[in-house]
Parts: C-alpha cells; structure tokens; sequence
C-alpha cells in the first residue's frame, strides 16, 4: 500500500519550527525564572506548567473557542492581522508552542538552578551583564540541559494529537499531521498503512531518546 | 476483609452486565435518547449508549469491545464486520438520513448552495469523506453542483459528524453540512439556522443495524433491534428527520 509522507514531513516541520521559536523563548525565561527572586514567579511558573497536567482536549477546546471568528481575539486577529488560526497551520505552531513550552523551560531552568552561584557572582564582579553571563558563562555549562529541552520539545510535538484532533480540521498538507494521518488510517481499517506511519513514528522517537540519553551520559561522565 | 473488598470491586461490573450496550454513531446520537427511553419503558431492559464514529466503532469491536448492538451511520462498517463473523446476521437498514446545511450566521441558506461561494464564508465544514456517509453525502452534492473546484480550500474535516457540529456551534467554521436529525433536537433547535438539502443529489445515508455476536444478551439484542421497526421507534425516527425503509 502506498505511503501517503505528506503527514509525516509535515509533523516535523510543525515539531522543528515549534522547538526553534520555543529555543527563542524558553531559554530567556528559564534564565528569568532560575535567577529571579520575583514574589509571583510561582504565579508564571504554574501559567507554564498547566499544559502538563490539562488534558489535551481542554486546551483544544479553548483555543477553539478563542480562534474562531466569532470570539474577541478570532475577529481582532482575522480583521487587523488577517491571520486565522482555527484551521491553519500557524494555528498549530501556536498550541504546541503553548503546549509544549513546560518541556523547553523545565529542563533549562534546572539546569541552570543546578550551577553553582559563585559562578554568576564571579561573572557579575567582573562587570558583565546578566543577560551576557547567561549567553556566555552559564548556558555553555549546561548543554545536556538546553539538549533535554530541546529534545522533549521536539519529540512531544510529534507526538501530539488531542490539540489538532479539536483545532486542525484534518486538512491535507496544512493540519494533517501523522497523528490524525494514523488515527484516520486506523477509522478505515486500513491497518497496514497505519502500522507504517506508527512504526516510523515509534522509530524515530526511539533513536531521538537514544541520542539524547547517549549524548547526556558522554557530557556528565 | 478480602472477600468485602472483592464483593465491591465485582459488584458494579456485575450491576453493567445487565444493561445492553448499544454503539450509536454520531449522527444518532440524539434521536438515540428517546429510543432508549422508548425501549426501557417497553422491554424493562435498560440500555447504556455508546457514541462515536462508526469507523471507530468498528475497530473497537474488531478488537473486542464489549457492545450488544452497532448503530452505524452506514452500511459499509456493519458489513464489514459481518463478512469478518463478528456479528449475529446481516445487519439491515433501520433508517436513511437527511443531509443539511447549517450556519450560525446569517448567511442566506439555498439548496443550490451558491452561499458557500459567498466570501464571509471562510470555512466550511463537512465530515471527512473518506470514511463518513455524511460527509461523502455533501461530496456528492458540491461535484453535482461544480462547486468542488471552487471551494476545495474552504473546506475543513470534522473526524465525525459530531466534530462537524462543534465547528459549526462555536463559528470556527461559518457554515457546514450535517445531519438533519442534529439540528431538530430540542437543545439545538433554536441555534442558528438551517436548510434541508434535495436528496436526489446523493445517494440514500442507509444506515444499519446488527447484533454483535460477543452480545451477552442476543434476545434483548434482537428485541432492541426488532424495536427499531416499530410504530413507536418509527415516530422517533421520522420526528428526528430520517426516512424509513419501506419493509
């Protein structure tokens, strides 16, 4: 039976520019959060965490809700922006970068809490910066940290499936990503051909774990 | 102490053995509530309902799933699982639905549907052919009126019909196709509006019912299939906007 790879080439691109943005993003704030003594952190903390525990479909259902046309932020977004999210892929970017954020922040930020303090104290003395002394002194001391990060981003973006389940629409080429690709294939009874996207999908995670763990294990040794 | 806590934990899957399990695909969702009902009074035999896509259904059943009955929203599904020996006989008819289309605008509905080349209309929802006779049925009928090439991009698939509805409710799609038994049910009677489609322009929704041969109780199965053919359940049937099979 004929591979339809269309859904898979377009899982990873949805999981690489997702893990890019969320490098951009989740580096600075793991930064903020592992280094601020600000009073409501827990406050952001909790913010950021919330897609760990949700399940997919709450968030699903949000988004849907907020995206439409018919919402506040749907109408402000299609008439100033002319962007529509429900339905597009830039709509998916978006959920996994909501979705997905916890697993680029958490493994940096402890990463980073784990540094000793005299080295940032040291870098200060010296007149640098605090944004220059995570840039050069405390993030290349933590790269199976930023590794992790952006491993996990990436693997838990292809294997996301609740969020475009409810937002995507199933679109060919725009939403269909491998997870609604097999989900579908299985709804037909077309069995083969969702064991050859699961399968690939299995392997590929497979190697990606192996090669962050492997790497991870060279670096602490 | 032990034989209590045993007691407890078999206790409820004893009290579930004796209701009758019926898979309802999406579309009957609604009209399954009051036949349900209808049953229980008649039979004394109490039914818990199940609702999904038929195709999901399908490989739920294939796979073991504990259901009596299989409502499909085709005839395809049912067949299938007959042809493989999963079932007590060849399913048969026990109604045709009735395609309509369904906004919550404003949007002046016609059954030419030149609306849908209307550019407020960004998207419009239909559930995925490829597997639901619904949204084959709106193919069918976009080809027929050479709308297909012009709106292609338009289109957005609901996983079922039930997923179609959620698009259309809360806007993310301004209009779509669903099935008419949907719209008349008294929750959603009153949102937004709608229009019958002609059904000379696609093929009859025939959808079938079969008892399953993992049933526990094939002679409630039967009655609850026997049921469906009844004045009663055909009243339910019609007032929810199905035609019915002449036999």
């Amino acid at each position: 039976m004929p591979i339809d790879w269309e859904p898979i080439w377009l899982t990873f691109e949805l999981a690489s520019i997702t893990t890019l943005i969320l490098l951009f993003i989740g580096v600075p704030l793991a930064g903020w959060l592992a280094l601020s003594q600000f009073r409501l952190k827990p406050v952001v903390e909790t913010f950021i965490s919330l897609p760990l525990v949700l399940p997919p479909s709450v968030v699903g259902f949000y988004l849907l809700l907020a995206f439409s046309p018919t919402s506040w932020l749907g109408e402000w977004l299609l008439h100033t922006v002319n962007v529509q999210l429900v339905f597009s892929f830039e709509g998916l970017v978006f959920a996994s970068l909501l979705y997905s954020l916890p697993f680029m922040v958490h493994p940096i930020q402890a990463g980073l809490e784990n540094l000793p303090a005299s080295w940032r104290e040291a870098a200060y003395t010296l007149g640098q910066s605090p944004a220059r002394t995570l840039w050069r002194v405390l993030l290349p001391n933590c790269k199976p940290a930023l590794l992790t990060g952006i491993v996990l981003s990436f693997a838990h973006t292809i294997g996301e499936f609740g969020l475009v389940l409810m937002i995507g629409g199933n679109l060919p080429g725009q939403t269909r990503v491998a997870s609604i690709a097999i989900y579908d294939e299985v709804e037909l009874l077309h069995f083969r051909t969702a064991h050859a996207y699961a399968a690939l999908l299995l392997g590929v995670s497979f190697l990606i774990l192996l090669l962050v763990y492997g790497i991870n294990k060279r670096v602490t040794v | 102490m032990k034989k209590i806590v045993l007691l407890f934990i078999l206790l409820p899957t004893c009290l579930q053995a004796q209701k009758l399990r019926v898979a309802v695909a999406a579309n009957a969702q609604f009209v399954m509530e009051p036949l349900r009902i209808a049953f229980q009074k008649n039979s004394g035999v109490a039914v818990e309902s199940i609702v999904s896509s038929s195709g999901k259904l399908t490989t739920q059943i294939q796979q073991g799933a504990p259901y009596d009955v299989f409502l499909s929203a085709d005839m395809m599904y049912p067949e299938t699982l007959h042809k493989e020996g999963l079932t007590q006989n060849a399913p048969t008819v026990y109604a045709y639905g009735t395609l309509v289309l369904w906004t919550m605008g404003k949007l002046p509905l016609s059954s030419d549907l030149k609306v849908l080349l209307n550019p407020s209309v960004r998207h419009i929802a239909l559930a995925n052919p490829t597997k639901a006779p619904y949204g084959e049925a709106a193919m069918a009928l976009l080809q027929q009126a050479n709308l297909l090439d012009k709106i292609q991009p338009k289109i957005v698939n609901g996983e079922s019909i039930a997923q179609v509805n959620q698009y259309i409710l809360s806007g993310a799609a301004e209009i779509g196709f669903t099935a008419k038994s949907v719209v008349l049910d008294s929750s959603l009677k009153n949102r937004g509006h709608w229009i019958e489609l002609p059904p000379k322009g696609y093929s009859p929704i025939a959808q079938g019912v079969v008892v399953l041969k993992r049933t526990t109780d094939p002679k409630a199965s039967q009655q609850f299939v026997q049921f469906l053919r009844s004045p009663a359940a055909r009243r339910i049937l019609q007032r929810f906007g199905y035609r019915l099979p002449t036999t």
